[in-house]
């Protein structure tokens, strides 16, 4: 579903980059987090995915397709396949919860009735029943979290992408928060949740991608926040024995 | 769905930059008005001259009792010297130059000043003996007005050879000033409306990048994201545009057709419906405008 070969990303000449030839595949229906320090070049993988910024060298894949190839006015049709929460929600604070969702509806020329069936449908599925007419304000941190999410999800996107989700929730908060990417990736959706709350990843126990200093260090199946094998040289995979390899081929063919 | 979701964006957009907006509209306004008056004398100076330049003619004036002229000396124009001067108009050497003449007695060019000036009191307090007998002639080439000039201002019984052509001309320059100086107003002041409609669509952009950053995350097209704020620009100075319609027809219709025209009754003023060409000039040239600078400013400060 996604796939990076040899990424290198250089925002300023002289400074180390913020990806250093990277190469790492992420397979349809997998649970992705994406940890390291600050700075370690989370965002930045986010970014290239969604034809954001632009790799200095090296290939971007998304479902099969590489998105330096994709022509300018074709990017919006890239992005409607791809969703994206930020730890900053960023809602509409003058529209209610219904409007907030349904503004990306909108926007990509959904029609009213079906906006209307919707909607309700994708709230329900992020618990927020009967909140629709809530105004952000009027919500807690996890809940405009929620309704940032039933956002990014409604038109049903394949890849879902969370950069820090729960960087400003208490924990409580954040394990609901994770119950919702949870049933989300369920329901067949990629996630790729970028993360240094070590806490999430070791309840989730999915496959940890470690970046640092652009670079990945380990990739391992199932795992912690830290590493339970010492990191040996370069990066490092540990398959599970569920059939990744199954999966993979499978991917590949998408 | 999309064009009442574009709508709607474009109604809030202009309710938010409610003073901005307004300013747009005014500085529009105001340099369309002076860029639809600058066409307007053009036109004006077109019909005049369409209408004037195969009426007017060189004028040799007869002497009458209150002449002052050094050739009247001897008192107003004799019936001899009229014949001499009709003889020299016949005669090969003028007769090359022009194409027809006309002789206009005291009391023709009485009945004509009545008719031009039948509704002011000067009419009354002018006498038929007080006016000048005339040559009229039609020159072949109006240039060669000098040798018209030369040869019959020195003659015995003229006051004076005139040149209606060159009075016209006076005018005309005059009027061409006026015009070229209104389209340096109007330069300068399209030059404010860009830079204020400029500033005006990078604000709105700003006010607005929380709702135009989600957009482009969920995928909706560059026309969906930049169309209203283009279309705030474009509506904005079309507005300006059509008052700038109003004002002018308001003027050729009340001010040119309405009172000056009573005052200049043999003067050809455009008509207010000749003013309604200018109008889809004015209006494209203030959509264009506002159009290309909105898109100009959105290229620059609004991601897509
Ligand atoms: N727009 C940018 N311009 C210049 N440098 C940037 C930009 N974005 C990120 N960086 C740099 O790239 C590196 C990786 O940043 P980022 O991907 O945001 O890391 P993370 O999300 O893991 O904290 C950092 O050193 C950061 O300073
Ligand atoms: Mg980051």
């Amino acid at each position: 579903m996604i796939r990076f070969e040899n990424v290198t990303k250089v925002y300023e000449q002289n400074a180390r980059p913020a990806l250093d030839s990277v190469s790492l595949e992420i397979n349809r229906g997998e649970f992705t987090f994406l940890v390291g320090a600050s700075g370690s070049g989370k965002s930045t993988f986010l970014r290239l995915i969604l034809k954001e910024d632009k790799a200095s060298s090296g290939s971007v894949y998304v479902a099969g397709q590489n998105v330096a190839n994709i022509s300018s006015w074709r990017v919006p049709k890239l992005r409607r396949g791809i969703g994206v929460v930020f730890q900053d929600f960023r809602l509409l604070p003058q529209k209610n919860v219904f409007a907030n969702v349904a503004f990306a509806m909108q926007v990509i020329g959904k029609s009213r009735s079906i906006i209307r069936e919707t909607v309700p449908e994708v709230l329900k599925t992020v618990g927020l029943e009967g909140k629709e007419r809530r105004m952000p304000h009027e919500l807690s941190g996890g809940e405009q979290q929620r309704v940032a999410i039933a956002r990014a999800v409604v038109n049903r996107p394949g890849i879902l992408l969370a950069d820090e989700p729960t960087g400003n929730l208490d924990p409580i908060t954040s394990m609901g928060i994770m119950g919702v990417l949870d049933k989300i990736n369920q329901n067949g959706t990629t996630v790729v949740m970028a993360t240094h709350d070590d806490d999430i990843v070791n309840e989730m126990r999915r496959r940890v991608v470690e970046l640092k200093n652009g670079k990945v260090i380990r990739d391992e199946a199932k795992a912690l926040y830290t590493s339970m094998i010492p990191v040996v040289g370069e990066s490092r995979r540990l398959r599970d024995a569920s059939g990744e390899e199954l999966n993979r081929a499978q991917g590949a063919q998408l | 769905m999309r064009l009442l979701f574009i709508l709607g964006e474009i109604g809030s957009g202009l309710r938010r930059n409610l003073s901005m907006v307004i300013s747009v509209v005014l500085v529009t306004f105001v340099s369309l008005t002076f860029v639809g008056a600058a066409g307007m004398l053009q036109m004006q100076i077109n019909q005049m001259k369409g209408y004037w330049y195969d009426k007017v003619q060189v004028a040799v004036f007869l002497c009458n009792d209150g002449s002052t002229a050094v050739g009247c000396a001897s008192g107003p124009a004799t019936k001899e010297q009229q014949e001499n001067l009709q003889a020299m108009l016949e005669s090969p050497a003028v007769k090359q130059y022009i194409n027809d003449f006309q002789f206009e007695s005291q009391a023709e060019a009485y009945t004509h000043f009545k008719e031009q000036f039948s509704n002011s009191p000067i009419v009354d307090s002018v006498s038929e003996d007080q006016l000048p007998a005339s040559f009229r002639i039609n020159m072949k080439n109006p240039e060669k007005y000098q040798i018209i000039s030369e040869t019959f201002s020195s003659q015995p019984g003229v006051e004076t050879v005139s040149d209606q052509r060159q009075v016209l001309e006076r005018i005309f320059s005059w009027m061409n000033g006026a015009s070229v100086a209104a389209m340096g107003v109007a330069v300068v002041m399209i030059f404010c409306a860009v830079l204020l409609i400029t500033t005006t669509i990078r604000l709105s952009a700003f006010s607005r990048r929380r709702e135009t950053g989600i957009m482009r995350l969920v995928g909706a097209s560059k026309t969906v994201i930049q169309l209203p704020f283009i279309l705030e620009g474009v509506i904005a100075a079309v507005v300006g545009a059509v008052l700038a319609s109003v004002t002018l027809w308001l003027m050729a219709h009340f001010w040119l057709n309405g009172e000056l025209s009573t005052q200049f009754l043999n003067t050809p003023f455009i008509s207010s419906a000749q003013v309604l060409v200018i109008a889809p000039v004015l209006i494209a040239l203030g959509a264009g405008l506002a159009g290309i600078s909105s898109l100009l400013t959105l290229r620059r400060y609004l991601k897509v």
